[in-house]
């Protein structure tokens, strides 16, 4: 008997692969919070969590103490389930409830275009009981093989901004609106260069299909050789995505108090922050797919195991393992740029995205499809053009006009930096103080 | 009031040599510095700074390791005994009246013993209010009061963190062995 229409092998892939990876990012996004933690623990010369184990407080599980506190992400779990669930008084009811879901669901279906283990070969079987026979061939392992995959994630990716500024609204707090607006101008801004470097990517590449870009670096080399500045754009591009450091404006302490998560506790903050790793972890994937091709490791050998003409099961489980540990490199050099780059203020945040990196990215796209068009589309043409851009920029840079945003305005009773004709009663004992001091003593009227 | 442009400083930002004008290599750089912390520090290695702390107090560590400097550390108090076993205190109310956090109470009554006038009925000290500068130890003319080395004092109750004198003579009792008088 023939099963339904729909029910193909393609389908069969897609359905395991769905429940396999929705699963593994919901685990990884709560095992980020804990590397998180640790690596910056360790950066800054801590321990970090290293208390919490799996024994349960129960004698007979004396092997499961401590393990290095990977019991935290699910204590934090708990701790976040059993806590009291609160809403301002002022808050929109449902908008307030409905902002961390708005904000988890795009986070959630992200990767679905992810090509996890390239294609794989799956034979002709019947189904037993029903007895439906399936036909084979060559399945990709994702959750949705679907045409304009790239497309799909960057519009996905943008949507979780939704969520965000829906929290920022409904709290009815300044400091959470302040942050919603912040994350909405930032979101806009650098789509435009996250964009432009993907267009990059696609002008090279040729196709919209994730397969089809992973095989084309397979055959031409990995296209962080061939634009290693739009790769760094691009990364630049995805921290600004997800909100991390240097672009975490959105919920900069020192401001906007927690920022447009201010007034959430409990799950539905848990929620936002489950959306904020599930990003990251997508973002680092949608970066390995285009610039560090995918599930391929150049091994020397011809034919091995992780080129896309491999499509055996194993060579399945295989390319899956590599794609996840780029992923958790990137996110690795997501968390070393958190604890190495100070957070930039809000204009300049503006100023490097639109004076810097979207005019950057617009030299690339022309200059790229100027020498696709007149064939010269090889790494090494790729990669003398950037180099050519790099210079450009380094000679041109110093040219420009520049805004300072440094100012100071002379203020009554300031020991820095006093009015006019005002004495300076207190004198600092620091040199280091004294030398950013222009004035000492009283100033001439 | 309208901040004047001739109120306005600009302050020009440091000149950036030619290598740190390319951004990108000192970005790197500063990567470098995060990841040796990283290494170093990994698994408490030779830059980590924490210690395990039940496991390992700062009695256990040298003073140089930052190890407690048990002659001069001011921890919890004590109330002293003389020979005899009685509290040693003569209620002359010096502490309590040199006490910059206002936590020593003292109720005083007329001696049962024949070597001093008064003794203290009620001797309490409100170790959450307190704060450990020792001057009471200082001020005290027959070395009555003193502050021992004991650090983790923890109480479920303010109420209870509230030490009577009972208590403070308890205190000595525990700690004689470890800081003699």
């Amino acid at each position: 008997m023939d099963a339904p229409s729909f029910i193909t092998a393609q389908l069969l892939v897609s359905v395991v692969v769905i429940l396999a990876v929705v699963h593994l990012v919901l685990v990884l996004a709560g095992y980020c919070t804990y590397f998180e933690r640790k690596v910056s623990a360790y950066i800054q010369d801590r321990i970090g969590p290293n208390r919490v184990g799996f024994d349960l407080n129960l004698p007979a599980l004396w092997f499961l103490k401590g393990l290095w506190g990977l019991g935290q992400p699910l204590a934090d779990g708990l701790k976040f389930m059993l806590k009291e669930d609160y809403r301002p008084r002022g808050a929109d009811k449902i908008l307030f409830s409905l902002g961390p879901i708005a904000c988890v669901i795009p986070a959630l279906i992200g990767f679905a275009v992810i090509p996890w283990g390239g294609t794989v070969e799956v034979p002709s079987f019947t189904i037993p009981l029903l007895n439906w026979r399936i036909e084979g061939g060559p399945c990709v392992v994702a959750g949705a093989p679907v045409n304009v995959g790239v497309i799909y994630l960057l519009a996905v990716g943008s949507l979780s901004i939704y969520g965000i500024t829906l929290a920022g609204w409904a709290s009815n707090n300044k400091y959470s609106f302040l942050g919603a607006l912040r994350a909405s101008a930032q979101m806009i801004s650098y789509e435009i260069p996250l964009g432009l470097c993907l267009l990059t990517v696609l002008l090279l590449t040729g196709s919209l299909l994730p397969e089809k870009i992973i095989e084309h670096q397979a055959a031409h080399g990995w296209l962080v050789l061939a634009h290693p500045i739009a790769a760094v754009l691009f990364f630049t591009c995805v921290l600004a995505e997800c909100n991390r450091t240097p672009f975490d404006n959105a919920e900069c302490e020192q401001e906007l108090v927690g920022g447009y998560h201010t007034e959430y506790g409990a799950m539905r903050w848990a929620l936002f922050f489950l959306a904020e790793y599930s990003h990251m972890i997508t973002s680092s994937a949608f970066f390995a797919l285009l610039f560090l091709g995918g599930y391929h490791l150049p091994l020397g050998v011809e034919h091995h195991l992780l080129t896309p003409e491999a499509t055996g099961v194993l060579a399945m489980l295989l390319k899956f393992h590599v794609f996840l540990a780029k992923v958790l490199a990137l996110i690795f050099l997501m968390m070393l740029v958190r604890w190495s780059i100070p957070r930039l203020k809000f204009d300049q945040i503006m100023a490097v995205a639109w004076q810097g990196m979207i005019p950057i990215s617009l030299v690339i796209v022309v200059g790229t499809a100027v020498l696709v068009h007149t064939g010269r589309s090889s790494t090494l043409w790729m990669l003398a053009f950037n180099v050519a851009l790099a210079a450009a920029i380094y000679i041109l840079l110093p040219l420009m006009p520049r805004a300072t945003g440094n100012k100071r305005v002379r203020l009554a009773g300031s020991r820095w930096y006093p009015a006019v004709g005002e004495a300076v009663r207190t004198r600092s004992n620091d040199p280091r103080a004294l030398e950013d001091r222009p004035y000492e003593g009283s100033l001439p009227v | 009031m309208t901040i004047r442009e001739q109120d306005v400083y600009v302050v020009p930002g440091p000149k950036m040599t030619a290598w740190e004008a390319a951004y990108l290599p000192e970005i790197f750089r500063g990567f470098g510095t995060t990841l040796r912390h990283f290494v170093t520090s990994f698994g408490q290695g030779s830059t980590s700074r924490t210690m395990q702390y039940p496991e390992v107090r700062r009695e256990h560590l040298p003073v140089e390791k930052g190890g407690q400097e048990v002659r001069n550390f001011r921890g919890v108090h004590r109330l002293n005994r003389d020979e005899q076993g009685r509290v040693k205190c003569v209620a002359c109310m010096m502490c309590p009246t040199l006490c910059p956090a206002n936590c020593i109470h003292i109720e005083a009554d007329v001696s049962p013993w024949d070597d001093r006038e008064k003794y203290p009925k009620k001797f309490e000290i409100d170790e959450l209010r307190c704060i450990y500068c020792g001057m009471c130890e200082e001020a005290c003319p027959v070395d009555a009061i003193e502050l021992t080395t004991e650090y983790d004092v923890v109480g479920m109750s303010r109420q209870e963190m509230i030490f009577d004198k009972e208590k403070l003579l308890k205190v000595y009792d525990v700690t004689i062995s470890k800081k003699p008088m």
